[in-house]
This record gives C-alpha cells, structure tokens and sequence, in this order.
C-alpha cells in the first residue's frame, strides 16, 4: 500500500467514529441497533470525563475513496477496574474498513493500545469476541489472547433500562 | 435486624473496600490473586480520575463484628461504553458479609446502583458471573438480568501483561 497514519481521535473525527460503528454493526447485521448519535460520541468522549478513548487510522488524501473518507480504521477503548489487580484497557470496538485490510492497520492499532496499557500501568486488555468469530478468535491468539470464559467459566449478564427503572423504583 | 445504611464510599473506606475484596476472593478460594494494595485502592479511587467506584453498607455500632467492623458489605462498579448505546454502568465486585446476609442488604445494594445508572443515563448495568454460581445467577435472574453469554455467544478474552509488553516492544 499505503501508509497510513495511526493517532488519537479528535472531537472532528466523531461523524468517522460513527460511520465506522455503523459499518461494524451492518456487519454484524446490527445496523438498526445503533442508536448513539454524534452529540452523544462527541459529549461522551470529549466532555471533561471521557467515557471512552478512540485511536483511528487514517490514510493520506491521494488514497481516500471516492467518498473522500480519510479515517479508515478506529478502536474505541476505556479503562476498567479488576479488584484483585488494578486497573486494566478494555477493547471494546476494533474495525478497519474492507477495503484496507491485509496491510497491517490492525496489527498496529493492537500494538499501539498494548503500548498505551503499559505506560498506564494497566495489568491486562480486556475484549469480548463472539464465540461465531473464528477469524477474529485467531487473530487475537496469535498475539497471546486467552479465552477466559473457556478456562474460568465467566457469562456476561445484563440488566436492561426497563429491569432497572423496575428495581430503582421498588420499595 | 439490622438497621443499616448505604452511602459512596470515602478515602477512609479504603482498608475496609480491600478486606471484603479479599474476603469475597477467599470464597472463590483465590485470595492470594488479591495483588492490589490499600495504595493503589486510594490513588486509584480517590484520585483526579476514579477508575472505580465504591458504594459501602455500613451497620452502627452495637451491630458491628467483634473485630470491630462496621462496613459489612460493598459494590464496586465503573462506567464502560457500548458503541451502539452509549454509557453502561458496569458492576465489577459485590459482596455482603456471610453473617450480614438475608436482610436485604444485597437487594438495597442494587437497588441503589440501578438508581445511580439512570441517574447517569445509562443504557443498562453489566456484570460476569461465573457460570457455576448458580446462587448469584438466580439472584440476578430474579431481577430480570439476562444471560448475554447464553443469548449473543459472547465469549470475554484477555491479553495478559507478558503478552502486550511483548507486543509493543515489536
């Protein structure tokens, strides 16, 4: 290829941030299910306590699809907290559009957020992957991933809106 | 019993916050795991920038243990975010003492953390449970909890520390 740039998202790459979340959904078959808007990223990421950090890839003009899209790749990542060692990076959404594929964008973005979970003294990185995600799934133990909820059993729960207006409003 | 309250947890919670994490690491018969220190528990708490945050069940004075505690229960919980949804409040670790249990106090708990996620605008509040749990499992069912790993295949994965030094020194 291609060079490609690799840098922390700015309040201006929120409508990219979103065309990519949508992108990633559509590919999940999940378009619909994308109800965050760009007020919502651009408050939510930028305000004066972000709720996530975003690392995006881009590429130089003379490469930009039609579209004129620059921002080609992102992940969105935040900070959680494990009780029994700290604090860790959580990999919440990684995409790199079809299209760019193949030349190492991904290999980068991942080696980056390692970077960034060191200097922050995070112990480890923290991502769900669906269990249909084979591609994915071999992807991240090349690079050393372990499957937890195979070796410890963990199930993600969730409590939904409707669940905690009930509970919050129980007497 | 037992009158109780809740309330946020301070600074001084500290050394009781890390007891009951290594009391509840203990019934998973894993409390030499428990690395972090009373330390790490203020800088990161307490600091600019929480990393977590704590509410603690806290019985007055007649009530406490013999060894003269009175925080006898907590919830550690944090923001995350879902790219469709936006903000999620995430429950992290949540126990109630053995001889505190039964009285309401756990119900209380998330009671007030589901109050505190719609205060916040959040979307829905998400926790793991180990598979085997079948105590928790129900508790959380009872209160309308889906099981996401059943539903969606979600399977949670982890880059250890060895791993991404390795990855970012390449």
């Amino acid at each position: 290829m291609a060079s490609f740039n690799l840098r922390k998202a700015e309040p201006k790459d929120v409508p990219d941030i979103l065309r990519l979340i949508k992108e990633l959904a559509r590919y999940e078959e999940m378009e619909d299910q994308v109800k965050l808007t760009e007020k919502d990223l651009l408050e939510d990421g930028f305000g004066d306590h972000p709720f996530y950090h975003c690392v995006v890839a881009e590429v130089p003009t003379e490469h930009q699809k039609a579209e004129g899209y620059s921002v080609i790749g992102f992940a969105m990542y935040y900070f959680t907290y494990d009780p029994w060692i700290g604090k860790l990076l959580y990999l919440e959404d990684f995409f790199v559009m079809k299209e760019y594929r193949g030349f190492g964008i991904g290999s980068e973005i991942l080696k980056k957020l390692s970077e960034t979970a060191v200097k922050t003294r995070c112990s480890s990185m923290h991502f769900i992957v669906a269990e249909s995600n084979q591609a994915s799934i071999n992807f991240y133990k090349r690079r050393g991933a372990l499957d937890l909820s195979l070796e410890e059993g963990w199930r993600l729960f969730r409590i939904d809106k409707q669940n905690l207006l009930k509970l919050s409003a129980e007497e | 019993m037992e009158q109780f309250i809740l309330r946020n947890a301070e600074p001084k919670d500290v050394s009781d916050i890390l007891r009951l994490i290594k009391e509840l690491a203990k019934f998973e018969e894993m409390e030499e795991q428990v690395v972090l220190t009373e330390k790490e528990l203020l800088e990161d708490g307490f600091g600019e920038h929480p990393f977590y945050h704590c509410v603690v069940a806290e019985v007055p004075e007649e009530k406490q243990t013999p060894e003269g505690y009175r925080v006898v229960g907590f919830a550690m919980y944090y923001f995350t975010y879902d790219p469709w949804i936006g903000k999620l409040l995430y429950l992290e670790d949540f126990y109630v003492m053995k001889e505190f249990r039964g009285y309401g106090i756990g119900s209380e708990i998330l009671k007030r953390l589901s109050e505190t996620a719609v205060k916040c605008r959040c979307s829905s509040m998400h926790f793991i449970v180990a598979e085997w749990n079948k105590q928790s499992i129900e508790f959380y069912k009872r209160r309308g909890a889906a099981d996401l790993s059943h539903e969606e295949g979600w399977r949670l994965f982890e880059i250890g520390k060895q791993s991404l030094i390795k990855m970012s020194a390449k």
